[in-house]
């Protein structure tokens, strides 16, 4: 049986999981702008114009939701608590939500049809989904934490 | 006030006053329904233009955008005139003005005694064009037709939005004006002081093909009343040949579609739209009907048809049976009809100038003509085999395809369609049958098959109608043969030879009292004694490279000289171009002893034969109408 995670612990898969996701994303940032200066046909002719929208918006995606990883990694080291009750579902959440929004909108840029996207699309509402439903549950547990400090008397 | 708060403050000021002389400056756009004095472009009959199809169709419009489809109509600015403003047009901020002599009024009409030798075109005048008395005038011009090859400008007459022509194209290549008469294959003019006017042609003829779903909205039909009394209230969809002109209104497509479960639903199946044409997908003939709408020579069924589209613009749908709403020019098929007959009677010239004696198209911009004549699409027993616009021609340039833009949009031809794949589609490509080298111009299909028959603005093409070279044909119809259009130092009766031990053709009976035939290279006697077709035909041959590199060298310059003394402006302007393309003339490179191109054993012309053969010149009126 796995033992439960401390909010130090989670603050820690955060902050890991946000760096290494900016440092990916980072990357693929400077890949698109070598597209751009090489001329890269298959990325910058106006036929693959819903490619190049695609990854770019895999790239902006993907780099904000890493820095809310760190965000979301520091809120925890600075106030435990405020995530504490649905820490486990929110980590899970915006994990999933790294992984799909971006990877989404990745894989749409692969494929298209036109000015659709492939149906590696698909991902992007899930993700966003997810998404939402971490912002939802940090932003209760602040609150929660917040109502709860205040009924607490204060130690000085 | 503290030092900050006035610091601020001051930001604040000169911000504003930065901001609103920005909004003092901005180009102000007048909204298209508000313009007057020219047709405006308006949606509606379930069109919706080509700016709705962009988003969901990035890399069709981009192409689009870039072919000249797209600017063969468009309304006159700085951007779109690819004209020099050097006397001729004028630029007054965003607007171009231009002063000619008025085409339809003269001064003794409005009472105006002055002096008119001084053309307000910068041009000289000589002593005939002093003597004209057209009322100069001073008008806005507000559209223009074509970039590729020519431009021509419209100006607003003040008539309601009804156009006037100016009297003055632009020549792309050459970067130079041009009267606008002379840009066309017909006779001189009689008389001089004969004012050529194009006043409503616009509104009447141009709107149908160069614009999307024009509208010419003419008070009464066109050409009842004189074109300073009737009005126009002309609009269109869309300037230029857009997306809806071949594949119909797209207003359902567009409404359809915007249900993702639909569009996906048709990405993954790979099933038509219903809700769009897609010309590619119809068959060979129809799909082909698409381009042959505006493509082709073809008259108004009926009276009812012609006053319904002088009303409200032409009924054609692509998809839609082309002949059931118009009559397509076919002299080989309907030359007797009923109709055909009303409307030769009226215009003896009406099949003359555009046809060739057997049926085969002579006039630019009539290619679909060409393909429901020739036999690859007449007796293709295989639907998919079957010779369409498609087989060589794409609209938007396909992803495999290398050429930069700017290459494909010369002739939106498919990537294969440049070499002999084209036709060895369905045909084998064997040396054998070209008799010729295999690297060489005589082996390309399109060189013997389509070769530059077809005459307008100012150039051959290729004729659309494939066809196999025949002396017998050249004799009956006058027209020159691929053959002789390349080796322009040969005889007919050496064509005839060749044609006849290669392919076993049957040798044509030439004239026994026309030693000529015989005697004399072919390009020559067509260039001599010819009409001014075949002139401007074997004019633009002589600058040809392939024709110069398969003919004897060093003879061509004379007889391009001959031809600047020409009557037809066209034929004069060919031959300048062609003597450009060749080195200068020096008399000691003349070839010596070569009969077939009269010149005699010690270089010398043979005169006597080449004024012979000028004073039996076919002197008939020529007249193209492009």
């Amino acid at each position: 049986m796995r033992a439960e995670l401390t909010a130090v612990d989670f603050a820690n898969r955060h902050l890991r999981f946000g760096w290494w996701s900016l440092l990916v994303f980072a990357v693929l940032g400077l890949t698109l702008e070598s597209l751009h200066g090489f001329k890269v046909r298959a990325y910058l002719d106006a036929s693959n114009d819903t490619r190049r929208l695609m990854w770019t918006l895999a790239h902006a995606h993907g780099t904000a939701l890493a820095i809310i990883h760190v965000a979301f990694g520091l809120m925890l080291r600075v106030a435990p608590d405020a995530a504490a009750r649905d820490a486990r579902t929110i980590s899970i959440s915006l994990i999933a939500a790294s992984v799909l929004l971006p990877g989404g909108f990745f894989l749409g840029g692969v494929t298209t049809y036109g000015g659709d996207p492939g149906l590696g699309v698909l991902l992007v509402p899930v993700g966003a989904a997810a998404l939402l439903w971490a912002i939802f549950s940090i932003a209760r547990g602040i609150r929660t934490s917040r109502a709860r400090s205040a009924e607490t008397p204060s130690r000085r | 006030m503290t030092r900050d708060r006035a610091f601020f403050l001051g930001i604040l000021v000169v911000s504003l006053a930065a901001g609103l002389w920005a909004f003092a400056r901005r180009d102000r756009v007048v909204p298209e329904a508000r313009v007057t004095g020219r047709p405006i472009q308006l949606e509606g009959d379930g069109y919706v233009s080509s700016q709705t199809c962009q988003a969901c169709h990035p890399s069709q419009y981009a192409s689009w955008h870039r072919s000249y489809h797209r600017t063969m109509t468009q309304v006159a600015t700085p951007e779109t005139v690819v004209a020099r403003f050097d006397g001729v047009l004028e630029q007054r901020g965003r607007e171009i003005w231009a002063q000619f002599p008025d085409p339809d009024r003269s001064q003794s009409e409005v009472g105006v005694h002055s002096d008119s030798s001084q053309s307000g075109l910068g041009v000289k005048s000589d002593s005939s064009q002093s003597r004209d008395d057209r009322l100069q005038v001073r008008r806005q011009v507000v559209m223009t037709t074509g970039s590729h090859h020519q431009q021509i400008y419209w100006y607003a007459t003040g008539n309601s939005r009804m156009l006037g022509q100016l009297p003055m194209i632009w020549l792309t290549a050459d970067r130079k004006w041009i009267p606008r008469r002379a840009a066309l294959m017909a006779p001189p003019p009689t008389n001089t002081l004969h004012a050529f006017s194009e006043t409503g042609a616009w509104n009447g003829v141009c709107v149908a093909c160069h614009t999307t779903n024009g509208r010419p909205a003419f008070d009464t039909p066109f050409g009842s009343q004189s074109v300073t009394t009737q009005t126009a209230d002309t609009t269109a969809v869309e300037f230029g040949i857009a997306c809806e002109s071949c594949h119909g209104p797209a207003a359902e497509h567009i409404a359809r579609n915007r249900n993702p479960w639909r569009r996906y639903s048709l990405h993954v199946s790979g099933a038509a739209d219903a809700t769009i044409v897609q010309p590619r997908r119809l068959d060979a003939a129809r799909g082909s009907q698409v381009c042959g709408q505006c493509h082709s020579s073809w008259e108004f069924s009926d009276r009812q048809g012609e006053r319904h589209a002088n009303a409200r613009g032409l009924p054609y749908r692509p998809g839609d049976e082309l002949a059931a709403t118009r009559l397509i020019v076919q002299p080989t098929a309907n030359l007797d009809s009923p109709r055909m007959k009303e409307l030769l009677a009226g215009d003896p010239g009406f099949v003359r100038d555009l046809f060739w004696s057997d049926g085969m198209v002579r006039a630019t911009g009539r290619e679909y003509n060409g393909l429901i004549e020739s036999p690859c699409f007449r007796h293709a027993k295989d639907e998919a085999r079957k010779l369409s616009c498609f087989s060589c021609h794409t609209m938007h340039k396909t992803a495999d395809d290398a050429r930069p833009l700017d290459e494909w949009a010369d002739d939106q031809l498919a990537p294969h369609a440049h070499e002999n794949d084209a036709c060895a589609q369905c045909h084998a490509n064997s040396r054998q049958h070209s008799h010729h080298r295999a690297d060489s111009a005589g082996s390309a299909c399109y060189n013997c098959h389509m070769p530059y028959t077809t005459y307008g603005l100012l150039k051959t093409i290729r004729s659309h109608q494939i066809s196999s070279p025949s002396v017998q044909a050249s004799l009956d119809t006058g027209r020159p043969n691929a053959c002789n259009l390349c080796h322009l130092d040969r005889t007919l009766a050496w064509t005839a030879d060749a044609l006849n031990q290669w392919y076993g053709t049957p040798k044509p009976a030439l004239d026994p009292g026309d030693n000529d035939a015989q005697q004399v290279a072919a390009s020559l006697l067509w260039l001599l004694r010819g009409d001014a077709g075949q002139r401007a035909i074997v004019a633009q041959s002589m600058g040809w490279r392939p024709a110069q590199q398969a003919s004897a060298q060093g003879w061509l310059q004379p007889y391009l000289a001959l031809l600047q003394t020409d009557s037809y402006d066209a034929v004069r302007y060919i031959a300048s171009r062609s003597l450009s393309t060749l080195p200068e003339f020096r008399r000691g490179q003349l070839p010596r002893g070569l009969a077939p191109l009269l010149i005699n054993a010690d270089g010398s012309f043979d005169a006597p034969t080449v004024d012979r053969l000028v004073r039996q010149r076919n002197t008939r009126r020529v007249i193209y109408r492009e």
